[in-house]
């Protein structure tokens, strides 16, 4: 499933989460929208994966361990190969406060859990068709 | 006492073999269980996203894990997605069973019962939740409360407010029920907001900061010459969220509150709307003695007055909050 | 001859009798503790954990974490901290003067920087040289204080904390990722009445670790090891689940408790003079809180919340039970007026006799059996058969009591899922008895001797810190494959 080699002609989205539920719903709903999908489970496989195999979106959420989402976009901003990869952060409504930090580091988009899956693609896509 | 000593190898003995039955048969079914999940997953994911078509027949168990993992998506699911859901378990079995349980004597099935409907998203179970709101357990209630929150049922509103004030169920979950049933509840706390229980009228207010909007203001700001001060320091907490320009001179008044949690809720939240007026009184504030009123005002000041806050911290005698204050604004 | 005989006699029946009391006390808590489980088993299924944390009332939670040349483990302690699935927390290091680099790793990690923060006066500590936040963990501080021992640095900590809920925790406890939201729910459930909760300790050794994170539950390799787990379940576990119902919580494990902040800097803090800090500050808490007039409560969780390092050699062993009988005798010293004190409800009388009468004593009394028995042969007063038979009973009775143990964790709790690490334990419940109790009797003995010589190995304590002895690298290290 974590194929740095993905096919090239369906844009690539790396979806970060340590819950298992979440990330299989993420990942269903993004490879039937027409993606293909890496998946990582904290934010350091997810760091790795997005240096080796530069996806177009990330999807990540805040809450991981070893590399919170915030931080992890903060790194991913701050590195040339990923720099302008667009990021869309999924929080719990906990983190409202946190959201301002959030945009701060660089994120583009946030999405609330609990999610619905059509607005997670309806942004995407909409990230996407503007690159 | 040899027999003692016989009696109690007979035991251990016996509780030996019990004991690697058990882990065998659990052991079992685990593997049964996570095979069914392994089966039932794809099934669950197409019923999600509305792919699947008619799912083929189940066996029992396997009706069964489908219904626990689409119950564990539904708590990260809202939407379109949700309504899948609630469609799938529609007179559903699972569901009529679950609302059997409801009524078992025991107590923790009772429990469970009302939790896992709440997981079903169907809203024909609102009913029987309603009615279990007054179980004499408190951990029934608590699964009701948040399950008719999931369920989005506003007549739910004010018998979770009644049962929040009175204590029947904590805080925690009953406010968070109340947050997912949103702008429902807001005429039911307003009229809370005046009971003649100070826990309700505390509560009620709180919810209000929440969930409310500048148009509650006024309630909030009444409520600050309450004469409990739990009362007012839940509005003059609530005013930092909801309160509009009409808040501002009364929350300055609460920074002489006679209690010091009332004043510091008060400088706090007059950090959050950003009332430059306020600034010279928290200065003030600031340099007293006591702990949390002074924290907080040194913190408001950092938010709305970041300029007179590093002069002041500057000075000789400026006491630790406006340092405290000071030296994290620079960051 | 017939009055030496006559005395050994009554000492035996005394003997007699004290163990059928302490059996009758054990058979009674696994019963209770049975109940309790099976509820908690039960209530796993509803536990509202997901609720809890996105409600924006559950209680926020200041962590303190005292560390004293913890340079090793420090940054991936404070990581799997600030990681925990909890709503509100802040995470504040006490740093107790630490030799080694545990502040230079802390600032490298967590880039961070010079505040001065307001630190609360009520509770007299020595001094904090320095503190900081950390620029990317705002919820993060680090207080650096000149050493002064775990109590003084903890008492900076409840000078320090922003939340009115405090959680002490110990730099080499590893925390489960709900352990917060579980160890608050007591409070939660009664937030007038409780005033402290504890939870499970449960022993690391064996498990998994990565990056501060348990990924996998297992059984010990080291021998000493095994046999302090199955020996947690048997005294431990049963016995605290079983005070609980009482209200007669003792020990709130200092490797991670909770506390309304305001109550105990109510009651002065943590107390610097003694070994048992943690059972001393439970039962001042109790003291103050019965006096004070109100209902109260003061819980265990019996959820494993968290799981610690146990010494794998016998030197750190001993050096951790002579300690543990020392604070156990100083705070039942201090409280004395409490013991058998009716004013003193659950805790006076039967909480404190038990420990003065079973742990205490205990030991002392196991190991003078031995002389005793083998006088009372010489002399031709041991009635052999009726010693081999008593004998026989206490054994069976520990090796069922542990069995009760085991099955008591498979039904609630399950972490250790391979049918041959149950096994195994129940092998150890057994082997227990051949040498390994009779060995931590003898360094509690020995720790009582301490404790009547009042050694003053305070003042060396005080200035080595934390009083970590010679263990910590092996230990962790085993735990940390």
């Amino acid at each position: 499933m974590n194929e740095p080699e993905a096919a090239r002609d369906l844009p690539v989205v790396l979806a970060a989460d340590d819950d298992e539920d979440i990330l299989e719903l993420l990942v269903f709903r993004l490879e039937r929208s027409g993606y293909s999908v890496l998946q990582a489970r904290d934010g350091e496989e997810a760091l790795e994966l997005a240096r080796e195999a530069k996806p177009d979106l990330a999807v990540i959420d805040v809450t991981m361990p070893k590399l919170d989402g915030f931080e992890l976009t903060r790194r991913l901003r701050a590195e040339e190969v990923t720099r302008r990869m667009p990021i869309i952060l999924l929080t719990a409504r906990t983190q409202d406060a946190d959201l301002e930090r959030g945009f701060d580091t660089g994120a583009d988009d946030y999405l609330r859990k609990p999610f619905s899956p059509q607005e997670l693609s309806a942004r995407v896509h909409a990230i996407l068709g503007r690159r | 006492m040899t027999i003692v000593a016989l009696a109690l190898s007979a035991a251990a003995l016996l509780m030996l073999l019990v004991l690697a039955a058990r882990r065998l048969v659990l052991a079992r079914r685990e593997r049964g269980h996570a095979e069914s999940e392994r089966r039932v997953r794809p099934l669950a994911l197409a019923i999600v996203e509305g792919s699947g078509g008619e799912p083929p027949a189940l066996s029992a168990r396997d009706q069964a894990v489908l219904a626990e993992v689409l119950g564990r998506y539904s708590r990260e699911l809202t939407g379109e997605a949700d309504r899948r859901i609630a469609d799938y378990f529609h007179e559903s079995a699972a569901l009529t069973s679950a609302g059997g349980e409801l009524g078992s004597r025991r107590m923790w099935r009772r429990a469970a019962a009302a939790y896992t409907l709440g997981d079903m998203r169907c809203a024909e179970a609102a009913p029987e939740l309603l009615r279990a709101l007054d179980d004499d357990k408190p951990e029934v209630r608590g699964a009701v409360a948040r399950s008719l929150g999931r369920l989005g049922v506003s007549e739910a509103a004010l018998p979770l407010i009644e049962a929040l004030a009175s204590r029947r169920i904590s805080n925690e979950v009953g406010g968070e029920a109340l947050i997912e049933l949103g702008s429902d509840v807001v005429p039911e706390l307003r009229h809370m907001a005046g009971h003649p229980d100070w826990q309700i009228r505390a509560t009620a207010i709180t919810l209000l900061g929440l969930v409310g909007t500048s148009g509650d203001s006024p309630v909030g700001v009444e409520a600050l010459r309450d004469s409990s001060a739990d009362v007012r320091r839940a509005a003059a907490a609530a005013l930092g969220r909801i309160g509009s320009s009409d808040a501002e001179t009364a929350l300055r008044a609460t920074l002489d509150d006679p209690v010091d949690v009332v004043r510091a809720a008060a400088a706090e939240s007059l950090g959050l709307i950003g009332s430059r007026a306020a600034a010279s009184e928290l200065l003030e504030l600031a340099r007293t003695d006591e702990f949390r009123p002074a924290h907080a005002a040194a913190e408001a000041l950092a938010r709305i007055d970041p300029g007179s806050l590093a002069a002041a911290a500057a000075e000789p005698g400026a006491g630790p909050h406006l340092h405290e204050a000071a030296d994290l604004r620079k960051l | 001859m017939s009055v030496v005989h006559a005395i050994l006699r009554g000492v035996s029946w005394v003997a007699l009798v004290y163990f059928a009391v302490l059996s009758l006390a054990y058979l009674t808590f696994t019963l209770v503790a049975w109940r309790r489980l099976g509820a908690h088993r039960r209530a796993r299924k509803y536990l509202p954990l997901d609720e809890m944390y996105a409600s924006p009332f559950t209680p926020p939670i200041s962590v303190l974490l005292p560390a004293f040349n913890e340079e090793t483990e420090i940054v991936s302690s404070v990581d799997s901290l600030l990681d925990l699935r909890y709503p509100r927390h802040e995470v504040i290091v006490i740093n107790d003067g630490s030799t080694d680099g545990t502040l230079e790793r802390l600032r490298a990690a967590f880039d961070l920087a010079p505040v001065r923060k307001a630190l609360r006066t009520r509770i007299a500590t020595a001094p904090v040289r320095a503190s900081y936040i950390s620029r990317t963990h705002p919820n993060l501080w680090v207080l650096d204080k000149e050493n002064g021992g775990k109590s003084d640095a903890l008492n900076v900590g409840m000078n320090a904390a922003t939340h009115a809920h405090v959680c002490v925790i110990d730099a080499d406890a590893v925390l489960e990722q709900d352990s917060l939201l579980r160890i608050i729910k007591p409070f939660v459930d009664d937030p007038e009445l409780v005033a402290a909760a504890g939870g499970i300790v449960r022993i690391a050794n064996g498990c998994v670790i990565d990056s501060g994170l348990l990924v996998k539950f297992g059984l010990p390799q080291s021998s000493l090891a095994r046999f302090q787990v199955i020996e947690y379940f048997r005294a431990f576990l049963i016995g605290r689940i079983a005070f609980d119902s009482l209200n007669g919580v003792l020990i709130i494990s200092g490797a991670f408790g909770v506390f309304k902040r305001a109550i105990v800097e109510a009651v002065g803090g943590y107390a610097r003079d003694t070994v048992g800090e943690d059972i001393d500050l439970v039962v001042r808490l109790h003291r103050y809180l019965r006096t004070r007039g109100d209902d109260y409560r003061i819980r265990f969780v019996p959820d494993p919340v968290c799981w610690t390092e146990a010494p794998e050699d016998l030197a750190t062993l001993s050096h951790q039970r002579r300690r543990w009988q020392r604070g156990l005798g100083e705070t039942l010293w201090r409280h004395r007026s409490q013991i058998a004190n009716p004013r003193a409800g659950a805790v006076g009388l039967v909480a404190l006799p038990y420990f003065l009468l079973f742990e205490f004593l205990g030991s002392i009394l196991q190991l003078v059996g031995i002389p005793v028995v083998l006088v009372s042969w010489l002399l031709g007063a041991l009635s052999v058969q009726f010693f081999l038979v008593f004998l026989a009973v206490s054994v069976l009775l520990s090796v069922l009591l542990s069995i009760a143990a085991i099955m008591l964790e498979e039904y609630s709790v399950q972490r250790y899922k391979r049918a041959s690490d149950i096994a195994l334990l129940a092998l150890y419940g057994v082997l227990e008895n051949l040498g390994y109790r009779q060995m931590t009797a003898f360094f509690g003995c020995r720790g009582v001797v301490d404790l009547m010589r009042r050694r003053h190995e305070w003042g060396e304590m005080r200035r080595r810190g934390l009083e970590r002895p010679e263990e910590a690298p092996s230990a962790r290290e085993q735990a940390r494959a």
